[in-house]
């Protein structure tokens, strides 16, 4: 842009050099002309307009009354003697005296011929110019697209890189010290990445099945003890509690489980699901629950809700949702179901929240004490939402708690 | 009725064997990889029981040489992992069911039992308890050689305590056996109560005697006592 502007500028500064010297050149020689014309008067005193300049056209004019001796030049458009055509002339005026009369004489040069000059060597310019922009642009081009190819490559396999995946990053070795440190850098940022993120899936793997297994055994231990015939009811009562808290134990190792994997991003198998679809579906897994509590299901499904998604995160998430409008219902309440182009709303008649909505998808925050539910269920829904740039917002209108997903729609440019 | 159970936790499959012993299976332990390789290799067995994550092995190694030498045993996977993908390359190798630790003895039981019919004679048998008689691929039932109506979850049920007889269930389990463990509510304990009271009542009203007792507090079990 900077050279196009320098390369207009000194186009013009030429344009005007070169007329100004077309000009100076014409006008010394109107000067001379002007010479030999006064020494012709001076010598006859007398002008007949057929005399022997050929090329100039003279014009004598006898002028009365004031005058000035100012030489003055001018441009002039006239007809022209030999076609129809206009051309434009340079003027040269003067005055003298012929035959002791005052006269006005103008002298004039056709400047036909230097404008052709003119444009001659502005259009022999003006290519020149174009032609070396060009070039110097393509010389950039290439010349940078040379000096940066290390970094585009690095891009390039960054951007393939996935830390999931076994294979570590591999960087093709560069000349220049910054690329080559570069890359260094992020070797080691990707190896970091990459050991953390299998420290962490292995740490997941190993919890829950070392946690799982002695929870397994009491599990397994109360079932035969509560077999015995002869217990006590404060037996029974200690067994019961014993059996609860190791089953909730159990479901808490999990739920946090399925939290950090979550988070660890190791869900990494996705389809292309509708969720709307998935709903239906999910919907007759808790036909019995909700002829049960009598729940009015109402559906509103205008559109499906594609998204690119893990099948067991998909149904994780619905399924939490349901869950939770179902057990927060009471009975003879009412379960919306909502679905317009990448939103899903599902809503459920319930008591008035005590707790902050804001707090809601916050671990362990449960709204009844019910031993049943171990408070992670929106915790789990909310991380999935975050995985998958999800809006997830909570509202209450009038008794009714509505949870809503909606897709972050990317522009076609984006 | 011969039972392979490959489980590292020794107190685990001491309970697994207990309890299946009870039921009138014969049972054998194995609790490292090669004891389980060495048994399957020299003994036939009608259903294995095997544990995914053992000490020098993994579980899927003895599936895949079960497969190979006797593709009549049943197998059952019990495994600490929930993974899906646990799940489907256990039943892509040849497992017939997975359970996720930590599970109910009576499901593992009445799975076993499921299993094995379902092996010996394809599911094309009644199951008979007193007057109660069952058409397991019409899934019919006669109590007293009436025809009875139940409803799917019902039909469950009935099922479940016919294959846990004299057997305290709790609710749990039972609610777990019925919707899967994805309802963890207080309401399914209600579900429980309410389709149990249906099934006692349908089968009083064909004759039938009342099997089910219920226990105080923790569940309930059909007896004949």
């Amino acid at each position: 842009m900077a050279s196009l502007v320098i390369y207009l500028a000194v186009g013009i500064a030429f344009y005007w050099i070169i007329k100004y010297m077309i000009y100076d050149e014409i006008e010394t020689r109107l000067k001379v002309e002007m010479q030999d014309f006064e020494s012709f008067i001076r010598s006859h005193d007398t002008w007949n307009n057929n005399s022997y300049f050929v090329e100039n056209k003279i014009e004598v004019m006898p002028v009365s009354g004031e005058y000035n001796h100012a030489v003055v030049f001018k441009d002039t458009l006239l007809q022209n003697r030999y076609d129809e055509g206009i051309g434009p002339f340079r003027q040269l005026t003067f005055y003298t005296i012929i035959g002791g009369v005052p006269h006005r004489v103008s002298i004039r040069k056709s400047m036909i011929e230097s404008y052709k000059l003119i444009e001659a060597i502005s259009a022999a310019m003006v290519t020149f110019l174009c032609l070396l922009m060009i070039s110097m642009f393509m010389f950039q081009r290439r010349l940078s697209g040379k000096l940066w190819k290390p970094f585009y490559d690095t891009l390039s396999i960054i951007k393939e890189f996935d830390l999931t995946k076994k294979e570590k990053l591999q960087l093709p070795q560069s000349e220049v010290t910054e690329f080559s440190e570069l890359d260094d850098v992020l070797k080691k940022m990707a190896d970091k990445m990459q050991h953390d993120y299998k420290s962490l899936k292995e740490f997941t793997e190993n919890a829950s099945h070392e946690i799982q297994t002695p929870l397994a055994l009491i599990n397994a231990r109360v079932e035969q003890f509560i077999q015995s015939r002869d217990l006590s009811e404060s037996h029974t009562y200690w067994i019961e509690e014993i059996y609860h808290a190791s089953r909730r134990m159990s479901r808490l190792n999990q739920g946090l489980l399925l939290l950090a994997k979550i988070e660890n991003q190791q869900f990494t198998d996705t389809e292309d699901l509708d969720l709307v679809d998935l709903l239906k579906n999910k919907l007759s897994d808790f036909e019995d629950i909700l002829t049960h509590k009598q729940i009015d299901v109402k559906m509103d499904l205008r559109s499906s809700f594609q998204i690119d998604m893990s099948p067991s995160l998909a149904d994780i998430l619905l399924n939490n949702i349901l869950s939770n409008a179902i057990r927060h219902n009471y009975a003879n309440g009412q379960l919306f179901l909502e679905s317009d182009e990448n939103f899903l709303k599902i809503g459920n008649t319930g008591n008035e929240l005590k707790a902050d909505p804001e707090r809601l998808f916050e671990r362990f925050k449960k709204e009844s004490a019910g031993a049943e539910s171990v408070g992670l269920g929106l915790a789990i829904v909310k991380q999935i939402c975050d995985n998958y740039a999800l809006e997830i917002e909570y509202t209450y209108h009038e008794t009714i708690h509505s949870i809503g997903i909606r897709q972050e729609v990317k522009g076609l440019t984006g | 009725m011969k039972i392979l159970v490959v489980e590292d936790e020794k107190g685990l499959a001491e309970s697994i064997v207990d309890y299946l012993t009870k039921e009138g299976f014969i049972c054998e332990v194995a609790n490292t990889f090669w004891q389980a390789d060495e048994k399957v290799s020299l003994y036939q067995y009608d259903c294995t029981i095997v544990d995914l994550t053992l000490p020098d092995g993994d579980g899927f190694g003895i599936i895949q040489t079960l497969k190979k030498i006797a593709s009549t045993t049943g197998i059952i996977i019990i495994s600490a992992r929930n993974t899906l993908e646990d799940k489907i390359k256990g039943l892509e190798i040849g497992s017939d069911d997975y359970m996720t630790k930590p599970f109910h003895l009576s499901e593992l039981n009445a799975r076993v039992k499921s299993l094995i019919r379902r092996r010996n004679f394809g599911g094309n048998n009644d199951m008979i308890w007193r007057e109660i008689r069952v058409q397991l691929q019409a899934r019919n039932v006669f109590v007293s050689e009436k025809e009875t109506l139940l409803s799917r979850k019902e039909y469950d049920l009935l099922l479940y305590f016919l294959s846990n007889i004299d057997v305290v269930l709790t609710k749990e389990s039972i609610a777990e056996h019925l919707w899967g463990d994805h309802m963890d509510s207080a309401d399914s304990l209600d579900m429980v109560y309410s389709h149990i009271k249906n099934l006692r009542r349908k089968i009083l009203e064909k004759g039938g005697k009342d099997y089910i007792q219920s226990i105080y507090g923790i569940g309930y079990k059909f007896t004949a006592a």
